[in-house]
Formats: C-alpha cells, structure tokens, sequence
C-alpha cells in the first residue's frame, strides 16, 4: 500500500531515465519522446488522482528513509498539479517542438526530472531533503533555460539564474546549518516542536537561519527586490519552458512555503509579518509597475507574474495572522493562475510555432481578425489574470483579498485591488490589441491538434471555474475545486 | 413558467448569442435571432408586468439558489417597481436598437449588443452583491468592445478610458462588498452577500463611512457626477450609435439604480453624510454640464453632456429625499430614457446622412426633410423639458421636492433647468433651420426608420398628457420606502 503512494514518483523518475537512455537514439521523433514523457506523467496523475480520496498521513518508508518524506493528501493534490502541469506543457507545446530544430530527447527527460524534484519538495519533510529536491528541480530548469545554446538571450537567461539560484541555494544551506545548530535536527517536526517549546528569547538562532531560508524561498518566488532575474530569464527561456517555470515550478515554490508556514514556523510567523507585508507592497508595486513598462507579451507576462506572487504573498502573511481561509485561499489561487498561464502561454506558443518573431503587442494588432477563436480565448485568459467576474481568477482575488481583510490587512487588500485595477490595464491592452485594429489578413482556419483541443479545455475551465455553480450536481465547479483546498489544508496540521 | 421568468429574461439574449455562435450563425440568422431575443425578452417582461402586483411591498418572483456555497454567494434575483421600470425600458428599447442597427453587416456588433443586454438585465435584477458586480463588469465588456472597434475618433484611447475610470470605480466598490461581506462574517459565521442579509448589519460610523464611499465611487463614476465625468463626452463621441443609446438610457441609469437599491439599502444613514456633498455636486453638475453643452460643437458630445446635466438631475432628486422628488427621479429615469434614447438616435440618422455631426456643418435640414425635423426637434425638446412631454413632469416634480427641501435650491434648480433650453433651442436653431452648408441632399426619414421612432414619441406623449396613468401605479411602494429611510435616517439622529 505504501508503495502504491510513492508509486508516481517512482515512475515519473523511471521516464525521466528511459527518455535519457533513449535519446541518443536517432530513430525516435520528438512527437515519440514527447508521448514517452507523457504517458509515464499520465499513468502517475491517474495513480495520484485515486489515492487523493485515501485516507493517508504517514512517513513514506518510515524504516528506510524516517521521517524525510511525508505523504498526506497536501502532497498528493500537489503532485497532480506538478504532474498534470507537465503534461500540458508537453502537449499544448508540441507543435513548437516541432517549429524549433533545438529540442532533443534530452529536453524531455530534463523536464521529468524537475518534475521529480518538485514532487520530492511536496514530500519532503526534513530540510536537507528539501534541499535536495530544490536543487534537483532548479539545476534541470536551469538546463532546460538555456537549452538554446546558440541564441544569446536564452544563454545570457540560464548564466544569469544559474549564478543567482545558486547563490541563494548557499544561502539556504546556511540557514539550514543555522537551524541545525538550534535546533539539533532538520526535521520538519522536531523544529517545530522545538518552535513550540523554547521561550522566543533564546530562539534566535533559528528565526536568523529561518530567515536565510525565506529569502530563498522569495528569490524561487521572484519577489521584489529578489526579482531582478525573473523577466530576463522568462524572455530567454523558450516558450514551453516560461510556462512550466511561471505555473508550475512557482506552485512547488509555493507548496514548500505552505509547509513550512504552517507546519513549522507556525508560533513565530509574527515575526516576519512585517517584513512579509513589506516585500508584498513592493512585489505588488514593482510587479505592476514592471509588467507596464514591457513591449514584448512575453515580459509582460513575467512581469505580471511578479504581481501575482505578490498576491499570493498577501495569502500567506494572512496565514501569519492566523486567517483560517488563508491557506486555501492561496491554494485555490495557484490552481486558477495555473490554469489561466497554462493558456496564456500555450496560445503565445501556439503562435511562436507559426513564426519566429518576437511578440510585441503590436504584432497582435488584427489577431482577431486572422484566428477568431484564439483571440477570444486569449481573452478569456486576460480576463482571469485580471481577476474580472466570471471566471475563475476573479475567485481566486475573491478568496485572497477576503482572507486578507480577515485577518485585518486592510491596507494591503486596498493595494492589492488597487494593482488588479493596474493590471486591468495591460492586460486589456492586449485584447484592445487584438480586437481594434483592421487586417487584411484572412481568416485562417482552427487547427485542431492536441495543442489547441488543451487550450480550448483551458479556456472552457476558466470560465467554468468561476461560475461553476452547485446548482449542477455532479460536475465540479468551484465549489469542489476549495473544498479540495481545504481538505489538503487540513491534512497539513 | 413564472417561477424562472427572471433568469429566462437575463440569459434569453446570451444563450441565443452563444447557440448561433457555437453554430457559426450567419448574418441574416443572426438578425433574426438577435431580433427575436429581444422581442421575446419584451414579450416575457410584458407578462411578467401583468402578474406583478403592484401593492406589494416585497420583492417578487424572487429567485433563490446556493451559487458557490463556501463563500456565500447566492443566485439571487428579484424584482420591485424599481428595477421593474428599468428592466421594461431596456426591453422596449432593445428591439428598437436591432430595427435601427438592421443594416449593420458586422457580426460582432450583433453578439455584442445581446451580451451587453444580458448584462444591464442581470444588473438590475439580481440581489446578491457578487453578482450584482459581475453583471455590473459584464456590460462593461460589449460597451469596451463596441467603442473600440466600430466607434470613429480615437475609438482605442477612448475605449481604454471608459475602461479604466469605471473599472477603477466597480473594483472600490468590490472592495467595499468583501469588507460588508466580512463583517457579516464576522457576526455570523456564515458568508452571505445577499442584499436583504447585509442589510441588516449595523455598521460602525467610521467603518461605513469609507464603505459607502466604495459604493458612491462606482454609482458617481457612472452616473457620471461632476468631477467624475472625465471619461463621459469622449466615450459618448466616439461610441456607435447603439451604444450611445444604451450608454445613455440604460447603463447611466444603472448609476442612479444603484445608488437607490444598494446605497440606500446598506447605507441608508451614512448617505445622510454624505448627502450635501452630492446635492452640491449635483448642482454643480446641473450647471456645468448646461454650459458645456452650451459650448460644445459636435452633437453627440453636446448631448452627452446634456445627459449628464440631467443625470444629475435624477441624483438631485434622489437625494432630496421626500416623495415629489423621488417620484420625478423614477419618472424622470423613463421619460429621460426615452428621450435621449430619441435623441442620440437621430443624431446617428444625421450622420447616416451627412457624414457629419459638427453643428457648423449642419443646417438647413428643415426645408428638405420636414418629418425628421420633427421628430428631431420633438425629442430635443422633450429633453429640454416641452410641457407635453413626460419630462416636463418629471422636472417639474423635482423641482417641487427641491422647493420642499429648501427655497434655495430650488431656486437653483429651477433656474438651471432654463440653461438647457438655451442649448437646445441654440442649437436647434443651427442645425435644422438656416441656409443647407452640406451639399449632399439629405433624405427624409423612410417607413422604418418612422416606424422605429414613433413608438418613442407615443410614449413621451403619453407619459407626459397623462401622467396619472403612470404615477399611482410605483407611488405606493414609492412611499412605503422612502418612510423607511426616513425613519431610519430619522432614528439615527
């Protein structure tokens, strides 16, 4: 049975083998490698979507590894977003594998293995092996960054993320030895029953070394001022790649922060709130200011995702102030970003494997005209992003900002609707761009291929994600989609 | 039938959208669906006219289903004399609209029309705060879409504008719902945004200060109040005439609507703080509005700011409180409706014909086509307040409701009611009569268009030679609320 729990791991790092062992062979395709990766992610989110409705909360191989790995539902809702994360990355991005003669066997087993570093990050329940697991996930996405070797942004993107995530990676050791030092264990547990246990007066040691670890965590994050890194490598990194770092390595990020808040650092998260709430205000200020100023959709897209670690942000420093709504709060929210930069990115691909342009907004002028449907579900994923009713990123601002208002942060709910109104503005710049130029360009046809099919579910799941109602028994709207929140929530605690 | 007549009359219009754009629908089924929905819609409001009772104090046909039950927010709708005279002008306009637009060959333009009128609809009649504000976004949509696409004259920059400044408005409203919705919360446990709930809360006097103050930022923006009116003239100049109307007669209504159903009803005592302040504005507005009017050149622009004077007007009226004023508010939101609904169609007509709208290149328009002259004139002038036609009721009751309150405003008002025959008999003068300055021959009105424009006249006739036709039938419940407010007002003082 316990097996059975560590069974998508296992098999997500048997594909990444098999897709390394395979890809110095010339007689497979990309289209075969990227089916390969596929279908080994497949079989691990089926795996991980049965035991979602388990009962479990133990230590996975207690005998062998102690107390290192967890497995609880937290874990496993996370693992089928990271799973389910790359396999829209593979799928919505198979044509422009195709467009683009850099991609190899390699580029496949590379994201596998991210893969299997951020579900041992949902895992891990001991500092060391959150570590490994970090690195194990950044050092593939640093590959897979630069996987461009020939183009110089795509170098210049790997060399300057590589360099910096390395850095803090030290520095997470660093906060990890100071912790040891305090607390004389690494285990998720014994910290926090040392937490609990020791008068805050002698606890120094440890909030020092906790806090080299959140600087980490908000460098992973790109909070500002962390951030400087964030837009470059977005830019240089290929598309498939963009979206993977913004939807899903960003929830791992995020999945590990929720733990360590939570679990650990529970009785001594007011210390940091101010300083919390600081670094939201500027994330907050800085994303927008940021995503504005950018002329290429792509940097703007970075940008915005600044703005939303800075709401997420605010989510977690209302776990500090003991809002019960918080944390699924912050789930719910990741699942509605993921979903609508899953889209935004894979049209923006969709796209750049039709040509190999830049895209600046002005390249969009008359899309809508050229490729109806994709303008309108471009759309739709602006509208998510900027949190307008109806779909599903409204609900996630909804639940983000009411648990901040909750937990008294008034000011930085105001802020944080005063930078959605901000971002109403360059994200609605893109579909002004869309719609409100002429072209005499014809009207080309849909495609329908695997990409677009996964684009358009996207687009169906953001509206239905927000006004998906309990009025329709059976089919879960939003509803379900907090309920699952919680429930991972709580078996955190 | 009669239990979801309401949710029949809101998604009627969206769902034949969606349907005819699910089957790629071509321009003539599109007209014809277009057009059916509204007549059915007209049809179903009609019937529902005839099983309202007009004694009762409640709401009716109330329709009430969980929507997203972990936050609250309810499906609800309702209707009361209120929104019932609002809903029954945009069902008899939106016909009106299609017979206008019948030529009009884009098909965008005829999704966008049915989209914007699910979204006036739902705003009127839904009773539950979230959704409130998600039709209130909703029928921001078309109007950002129409402006920009088929509007003339820096339609982008203006469209971005409207987009912007009301966005900026509904999303301070958002925020003071979540806050309401949290102080429910807080008392009773459970999330509610529905409006019969939250009003019942009491609110602290600071607290509701700034809550109301999210709310007024919307209603004001909308109306437009003065100093809020940056985005008014532009939008107005450059949108398609369709939208003019609905801008005009129905969203800027909605204004005034809100700040009744929701101003009134959660802040009935704060808006006593708030009240001179906004009888100044709207003094002010009355005045600066007629004097823009006065000075502007293009006709659209004029009557924009023409309807804005009046709008103000109708918020005047609103918060003079007592029953003469409140009485010609509502019958002024008709006969204004009408008119300016009226009016703007005319002026698209003019530029139909003439390719112009600048009133110094008009002229002369009487001697070739008498009929549109009268009509022309017959609507100016009942803006302008013609006894005979319904508005002249509707000001001359508010007018006596600011006597009522006090002799100095209503001095004001009376005399600033003079300035708008200034401008229109000005420019009147200059535009129908005088020497033809254009070439081209200007055609009389055709049987449509008479056909289009007669029922319109019917009806400020009608609602102006016999006013006590309309007035007993909302009088009652008219009273019956205002006592409450009073009472209220009056408890707290």
């Amino acid at each position: 049975m316990e097996s059975f729990f560590a069974l998508p791991m296992l098999l997500v790092l048997f594909g990444a083998f098999i897709l390394m062992l395979l890809s110095h062979k010339k007689n497979i395709s990309l289209k075969g490698f990227n089916y390969i990766g596929v279908f080994f992610l497949s079989i691990a989110a089926i795996i991980e979507y049965t035991t979602l409705s388990l009962e479990s909360n133990f230590y996975l191989y207690e005998t062998l590894f102690g107390h290192m790995f967890i497995v609880d539902k937290f874990a496993t809702l996370f693992d089928l977003m990271f799973t389910m994360g790359a396999i829209l990355t593979l799928l919505v991005n198979s044509d422009y594998f195709k467009s683009r003669s850099y991609f190899s066997g390699e580029y496949f087993a590379l994201l596998l293995f991210s893969v299997f570093g951020m579900m041992m990050l949902s895992h891990a329940h001991e500092l060391l092996t959150v570590f490994i697991s970090l690195e194990i996930a950044s050092l593939s996405i640093y590959t897979l960054v630069g996987f461009h070797k020939n183009k110089r942004v795509s170098s210049e993107a790997m060399m300057k993320y590589m360099i910096l995530g390395s850095m803090t990676g030290a520095i997470f050791m660093l906060g990890v030895a100071l912790i040891y030092g305090a607390v004389g264990s690494t285990s998720l547990d014994q910290i926090a029953i040392y937490v609990n246990t020791t008068p805050l007066a002698d606890m120094t040691l440890l909030i020092v070394g906790a806090s080299f670890l959140m600087v980490t965590i908000m460098f992973k994050l790109g909070a500002v001022p962390f951030h400087s890194w964030v837009i470059d490598v977005y830019h240089g990194a290929p598309y498939p790649i963009t979206m993977f770092m913004a939807s899903t390595f960003k929830i791992a990020i995020f999945a590990i922060t929720l733990r360590l808040y939570i679990v650990s650092f529970t009785e001594i998260n007011f210390i940091w709130i101010e300083l919390l709430q600081g670094i939201t205000i500027l994330t907050l200020i800085g994303g927008s200011w940021l995503a504005i100023s950018q002329n290429l959709v792509k940097r703007m897209l970075a940008g915005s995702s600044i703005v939303h670690s800075g709401y997420l942000l605010i989510g977690i420093s209302s776990i500090g102030l003991g809002s019960e709504m918080a944390a699924p709060a912050v789930m719910f929210y990741l699942i509605a970003y993921f979903i609508s930069a899953v889209g935004s990115f894979g049209i923006l691909s969709f796209i750049a494997s039709q040509s190999k342009r830049q895209m600046r907004y002005e390249d969009f002028k008359g899309f809508a005209n050229r490729r109806p449907y994709m303008a309108l579900m471009m759309s739709i994923f602006m509208l998510s992003l900027a949190g307008f009713p109806s779909t599903i990123g409204f609900l996630g601002k909804f639940y983000i900002f009411s648990s901040a208002i909750g937990s008294g942060q008034i000011l930085l709910a105001g802020l944080g609707i005063l930078t959605a109104f901000i971002s109403v503005f360059y994200y609605f710049k893109l579909i002004a761009m869309m719609y409100f130029y002429e072209s005499d360009d014809k009207q080309k046809i849909f495609p329908i291929n695997v990409s677009t099919i996964i684009i358009t579910i996207m687009a169906i799941t953001v509206i239905w994600g927000g006004i998906g109602t309990s009025l329709i028994p059976f089919v879960p709207g939003a509803d379900s989609f907090i309920s699952f929140a919680k429930e991972a929530i709580n078996s955190l605690s | 039938m009669m239990a979801n007549i309401l949710t029949t009359i809101i998604f009627l219009p969206l769902s034949v959208a969606l349907f005819l754009g699910l089957f790629r629908a071509d321009l003539k089924l599109l007209r014809i669906g277009a057009i059916l929905s509204s007549l059915g819609t007209l049809g179903l409001t009609l019937l529902l006219l005839s099983h309202f009772n007009p004694e009762a104090t409640q709401m009716q046909f109330v329709v009430n289903h969980a929507w997203i039950q972990n936050a609250g927010m309810h499906y609800k709708l309702g209707i009361d004399y209120l929104s019932l005279v609002i809903l029954l002008l945009i069902t008899f306009l939106m016909p009106l609209l299609y017979l206008y637009m019948l030529k009009e060959s884009r098909k965008g333009y005829w999704y966008n029309m049915m989209l914007l009128q699910t979204g006036v609809t739902g705003a009127v009649l839904s009773l539950d705060l979230i959704l409130f504000y998600l039709f209130w976004e909703t029928m921001l949509l078309p109007i950002f879409v129409m402006i920009g696409k088929y509007g003339s004259s820096m339609r982008q920059y203006n469209s971005m504008k409207i987009l912007l400044i009301t966005v900026l408005g509904s999303m301070s409203m958002l925020f003071s719902i979540l806050y309401i919705g949290y102080i429910y919360f807080e008392t009773h446990a459970v999330w509610s945004f529905a409006l019969s709930d939250l009003s019942s809360i009491t609110f602290q006097a600071r607290t509701s200060i700034w809550l109301a103050a999210g709310f007024l930022l919307a209603f004001a923006i909308k109306i437009p109040l003065v100093g809020f009116h940056t985005w008014m003239a532009p939008a107005y100049g450059s949108a398609p005439t369709p939208a003019v109307v609905i801008m005009s007669a129905i969203m800027a209504k909605l204004g005034i609507y809100g700040l009744w159903r929701f101003g009134f009803g959660l802040f009935s005592e704060t808006l006593k703080f708030y009240e001179p302040t906004i009888i100044v504005l709207a003094l002010i507005g009355l005045l600066y509005y007629a004097i823009r009017a006065i000075t502007e050149t293009n006709l659209r622009r004029m009557f924009a700011y023409s309807s804005g004077s009046h709008l103000s007007l109708i918020a005047l009226g609103l918060f003079l409180s007592n029953i003469y004023a409140w009485g010609g508010s509502l019958y002024f939101i008709i006969t204004h409706a009408i008119a300016s609904a009226g009016v703007f169609m005319m002026i698209g007509l003019t530029y139909y014909r003439f390719k112009t709208i600048q009133i110094d290149e008009l002229g002369g328009i009487a001697s070739s086509a008498p009929i549109f002259t009268f009509f022309f004139a017959f609507f100016a002038l009942s803006i302008a307040g013609l006894p005979g036609t319904g508005g002249f009721v509707a000001e001359l009751l508010i007018i006596i409701g600011a006597f009522k309150e006090s002799f100095i405003i209503g001095l004001f008002t009376a005399t600033t009611m003079l300035s708008a025959m200034v401008y229109i008999f000005w420019m009147l003068q200059r535009t129908l009569f005088g020497v033809q300055k254009n070439i081209c021959e200007f055609k009389d009105l055709n049987k449509k268009e008479i056909l289009m424009l007669s029922p319109l006249v019917i009806l400020l006739l009608v609602t102006g030679i016999a006013p006590s036709l309309f007035i007993p039938l909302f009088e009652p419940q008219l009273s019956i609320s205002l006592n409450e407010i009073l009472t209220l007002t009056q408890g707290a003082n």
